[in-house]
């Protein structure tokens, strides 16, 4: 295991919506340097998780730390900063365009009086290179398609310029070829050394692109460590009640998760 | 010195650290503005019942006129144009902000029922107490804030994107209309005259005073504005990105509520509930400027129907001179339903 220090952490953490707890006594390190998924069924928490990491949610109890201090007690530009957020359904206003968007990221980075400085300019240039969206940049978002739409939208993190990148569900709503694009371009973003943590719901691109798992259920932590570790027959069905078999993917030699037939359709 | 490598559409002005961002579009709609608010103030300034011809107006304003024409200008015509540009500029900014704020296109200090609480101010000072125009002035200002408070404590903590500070402030406006129901059925009719004329809103007979009074509201205004411009755009991607993107996402949201409540509160008190100011200004400026961010030009806008609103009531029908109010909305209405059909039919807007 690295010895480094995780740059985001929760300790001990309740976390829930009202009276409502999802998770309590969640502790949970976010590796650095690492690809991190959150895996798990449905309602086990792991939006909350992403969202207090976020700190879209504060914890009633226990902590977030990111950098070793309580995220809360910092100015949350400081944080943005630090930390760039990709939202499930982000929302682009009416006829904005490609470029207009992307600039938005620049944010924190700027104020009143620092409207558009030549690193901006050369920043937002970058992220939509590094997106292949140079191309779109004069196009109406709206009328984008949904792939070219969530490129769009990394893009605009990116031009955020932080270390670390959470995303939520970045493949919910798009077609096969779209997800694994968008996934081909978050693996390009950590080999280039940021650190992602993201919550996919497919447990095979889970387990094909992330470096390090984590198995979520009722709220808790099941199991983490590297894929190979982590994706295998007992802990997929304590975690998803999925009887599987695990075979190697032919082609990234990652686990790959292939449910077991019910008997009548063995016919 | 234009943005070549990435086509954001927007000139730069860059000074040491400093940078300004100028999109030709806006900064033609702002000074277009402003122009058509000059040459609507000087021709109003100019013409009624005593006319006046461009020289004579030069001569009132740099103080070698006659008596007559500096009394005119000075005492009559003058604080009636400052008050009208700066209601109309009060007005503008907090549909701007409130529509901003609340994601919808409605969202505007009639809907929210502020303006129905500044008339409850008002007709409660007319009908129970008999007030003067300086009480009901000031009860109409602490109608449209106490209203702006209640909506503030009834969604606070929630998305006012959402339809829940929509929905509070309709069914707070409801309440009010009630009430004001009640106060006019209770007046005798020298007082039910005198509240249907505020209601209808009107700007005839103001002073230097109220217009300082409104001038001084809108400069607040502006200033809070300005201070949570940048936070507001950042909620026009949604409250999650916003705060992402680090933007104060709760302090942005009171500072906007009380700036556009105050801003309400003090063009209502001053003008009555000019019909219709708050709600198409930011639409008119949108369609001018092409974006939605533009809040100088909201006001701008909003000061602009108010003043030619004013002009063509003073001008009146059949020799009568109406209430601005009346007014207000035909000029607002008209022109937004000519800018919507044309631009639909350009394809250029929904």
């Amino acid at each position: 295991m690295t010895v480094s220090p995780s740059p985001l952490a929760v300790e001990n953490a309740t976390l829930g919506y009202g009276r409502l707890a999802i998770s309590e006594g969640l502790t949970v390190d976010v590796p650095d340097g690492e690809f991190t998924v959150i895996i798990g069924p449905n309602a086990c928490g792991k939006s909350t998780l992403l969202k207090a990491l976020a700190r879209m949610l504060k914890p009633s109890a226990g902590r977030v730390l990111l950098d070793g201090r309580d995220i809360h007690s910092r100015s949350t530009r400081t944080v943005a900063r630090r930390l760039g957020l990709l939202p499930q359904s982000p929302i682009a206003p009416d006829g904005i365009t490609v470029a207009d968007l992307v600039a938005r990221g620049r944010y924190p980075h700027q104020g009143i009086l620092r409207q558009w400085s030549a690193r901006d300019e050369a920043v937002v240039a970058e992220a939509m290179e590094a997106t292949d969206i140079t191309d779109l940049a004069s196009r109406s978002v709206d009328e984008l398609s949904g792939g070219q739409r969530q490129r769009v939208w990394i893009a605009m993190v990116l031009a955020q310029q932080t270390p670390l990148l959470l995303l939520d569900e970045p493949t919910t709503y798009l077609d096969i070829t779209h997800q694994i694009e968008v996934l081909d371009l978050c693996a390009k973003l950590h080999r280039e050394g940021r650190t992602l943590v993201a919550v996919l719901h497919d447990l095979n691109q889970a387990a094909r692109y992330a470096t390090h798992l984590i198995a979520m259920r009722d709220g808790a932590v099941v199991a983490e460590g590297a894929p190979a570790d982590i994706v295998t027959d007992d802990i997929v069905e304590k975690v998803f009640d999925l009887p599987c078999r695990i075979i190697e993917d032919p082609e990234t030699a990652t686990p790959l998760v292939i449910p077991r037939a019910r008997p009548r359709d063995l016919g | 010195m234009s943005t070549a490598s990435t086509p954001v559409r927007a000139a730069v002005i860059r000074v040491g650290d400093y940078s300004v961002r100028l999109r030709g579009r806006t900064v033609a709609a702002v000074a277009g503005c402003v122009l058509a608010l000059v040459a609507v103030a000087s021709w109003s300034a100019s013409t009624g019942t005593f006319e006046l011809t461009p020289d004579r107006l030069w001569a009132a304003l740099t103080g070698s006129g006659t008596h007559a024409e500096e009394f005119i200008i000075w005492t009559v015509r003058l604080p009636r144009l400052a008050t009208a540009v700066c209601v109309g500029a009060c007005l503008g900014l907090a549909g701007a902000i409130f529509q901003t704020l609340t994601r919808n296109a409605l969202g505007s200090p009639d809907i929210l029922g502020l303006t129905q609480g500044a008339s409850v101010g008002a007709l409660g000072a007319i009908v129970i107490a008999g007030a003067s125009t300086t009480v009901v002035t000031g009860s109409a200002a602490a109608g449209a804030l106490g209203t702006g408070l209640v909506i503030y404590l009834l969604t606070r903590g929630s998305d006012p994107s959402g339809y829940r500070l929509v929905l509070v402030g309709i069914g707070v406006a409801a309440i009010l209309a009630g009430v004001n129901g009640y106060l006019l059925t209770r007046s005798d009719i020298v007082d039910a005259s005198r509240a249907v004329f505020w209601l209808t809103g009107d700007l005839a007979g103001r002073d230097w005073g109220q217009a300082a009074t409104v001038a001084a509201v809108l400069a607040a205004g502006g200033i809070a504005t300005l201070v949570i411009s940048r936070g507001l755009d950042a909620l026009r991607l949604g409250e999650v990105t916003a705060v992402g993107l680090g933007a104060g996402v709760g302090g942005v949201r009171a500072t906007a509520l009380v700036t556009a409540s105050i801003l309400t509160a003090g063009g209502v008190a001053v003008a009555g509930p000019l019909a219709f100011v708050a709600l198409a200004a930011p639409h008119i400026a949108a369609r001018l400027t092409g974006s939605s961010r533009s809040f100088l030009c909201a006001a701008l806008v909003g000061a602009l129907i108010v003043t030619v609103a004013d002009a063509a009531a003073v001008f009146g029908v059949g020799g009568r001179q109406l209430p601005t109010g009346v007014v207000t909305g035909v000029v607002g209405g008209v022109y937004l339903m000519w800018l919507l059909v044309t631009q639909r039919k350009k394809g250029v807007m929904p």
